[in-house]
């Protein structure tokens, strides 16, 4: 737990001061979604949910979202994250490039949705192209090769 | 209904956050609610202190890693125009040379043109080798007509005459020389006398009468006599005038000649004496 917060915490200062001097073309890779993907190689889903949660609301409060969010679009993907990864081999960074990239677009996606919803609509198609496709590949991009660094406890999945 | 919880705990954790979640944005969004944004502060708060701290330590180190490259950078900058300024002081030196030698060679020209004959410029390209004699050798030789007496003068006055001539180099001897004497007379009372040379710098005026009219600053000319030197080409002033009390019967008369010998690098060689009378002759020399 501790070293959750930890990571989460340290998550938090990367994204807001050194992520954006990353950005290329105006796009930044998403650091939370590289930690819940992480954590959710190693945990059960029911806690992946719920810290996709925690992470949302981080994100969120550090965004200009309003408040839930990012954390409705993570609990899911969490859950998904590390239901999936018990099916497939996630220490293998291909697999892990191409789940990070599914999860990346899943969260715009359902970000898109839940703007279109509270009425602060967003051109679905070309915000999914122009912004969640490439953001999901620089975040995939970078989570594999964070991943494959930091080498986190993927235990559960098949090897 | 534990059992009943641990056996659904997934979906319900995953249900319960998707609600939460979807509330806070509703109540956000709907009515502004307190709660929502009072999380949100919470939130904020909580990591805020830590983001001014990284915020700041990523900000100073940038600043010191962009100074750095900054440093770096006006290292090699410095190195280049360094070397730049230097090729430039180069070509910027040559070029001047350059305009210095088109100057010295236009104002030779115009006075080739001026004394109405042949004539040829030639460069300085060596000066005597001893202090015996006062001489210098220019690159101009039998291959480009030159022949033995011919004389040499510069912008400024009369040089000298060839006195040695192979075939790309001439040997000049000066007026200054001990053994050089040319028949000159005093510009102003037309009195008529030997310039011969010494060690110095000076020339002495021979054989001008004790009662001659010669003061200092006369302008001294070739006289024309002797068939070498043709008449009127500037020869220099009289910087010094006396009459020895000794019974000698010519004046001593030393001067100055109006070419500097010691910086001369352009002279010209008259090829063949004037037609008619050198026109300089009556012009003030140039400084």
């Amino acid at each position: 737990m501790m070293t959750f917060l930890l990571a989460l915490f340290g998550a938090c200062l990367l994204q807001t001061a050194i992520v954006p001097r990353l950005a290329i073309g105006g796009i930044q890779p998403d650091l939370f979604l590289i930690l819940l993907f992480g954590l959710s190689l190693s945990v059960e889903p029911e806690l992946a949910a719920a810290a996709g949660f925690l992470i949302g609301l981080y994100q969120d409060s550090l965004s200009g979202a309003p408040l839930g969010l990012n954390a409705f679009a993570l609990s899911p993907i969490g859950f998904l994250v590390s239901g999936l990864s018990q099916q497939v081999k996630t220490t293998q960074p291909v697999w892990r490039f191409a789940l990070l990239c599914v999860a990346g677009l899943l969260s715009g996606l359902i970000t898109l949705l839940l703007l279109r919803f509270f009425h602060s609509p967003r051109p679905l198609a070309s915000a999914l192209l122009w912004t969640a496709l490439p953001s999901a590949l620089y975040t995939g991009m970078l989570g594999t090769g964070l991943l494959g660094v930091l080498k986190p406890n993927t235990n559960k999945g098949l090897t | 209904m534990t059992r009943l919880l641990l056996r659904y705990r997934r979906t319900l954790v995953l249900s319960t956050a998707l609600l939460l979640a979807f509330v806070l944005m509703t109540l956000q969004v709907r009515s502004g609610s307190s709660v929502a944004l009072l999380t949100k502060q919470i939130l904020l708060t909580s990591i805020s202190p830590f983001l001014r701290v990284a915020t700041k330590s990523f900000d100073i180190t940038a600043t010191v890693w962009n100074e750095y490259v900054d440093l770096r950078r006006v290292r090699r900058d410095n190195q280049l125009l360094k070397e730049e300024v230097r090729q430039l002081r180069t070509e910027v030196g040559e070029l001047r040379e350059t305009a210095l030698e088109h100057a010295r060679m236009g104002h030779l020209l115009q006075l080739g043109n001026r004394v109405g004959t042949e004539a040829v410029v030639a460069r300085v390209i060596g000066k005597d080798t001893t202090n015996w004699f006062r001489t210098i050798l220019i690159d101009t030789g039998a291959n480009q007509g030159i022949q033995r007496h011919m004389v040499v003068v510069t912008r400024e006055g009369l040089v000298g005459r060839v006195i040695d001539v192979t075939a790309l180099a001439s040997r000049v001897q000066l007026i200054t020389d001990p053994g050089s004497a040319v028949g000159v007379l005093i510009q102003r009372s037309r009195t008529i006398g030997v310039a011969a040379g010494s060690q110095g710098s000076a020339i002495q005026i021979k054989y001008l009468p004790l009662m001659a009219d010669v003061a200092v600053d006369d302008r001294i000319i070739t006289s024309g006599m002797g068939g070498i030197f043709p008449k009127g080409i500037p020869v220099g002033k009289v910087i010094r005038s006396s009459r020895p009390a000794n019974g000698t019967l010519f004046q001593l008369i030393e001067a100055q000649p109006h070419a500097d010998f010691s910086r001369m690098e352009e002279v010209m060689v008259l090829k063949r004496p004037p037609s008619s009378g050198l026109s300089w002759a009556s012009e003030e020399p140039p400084p």
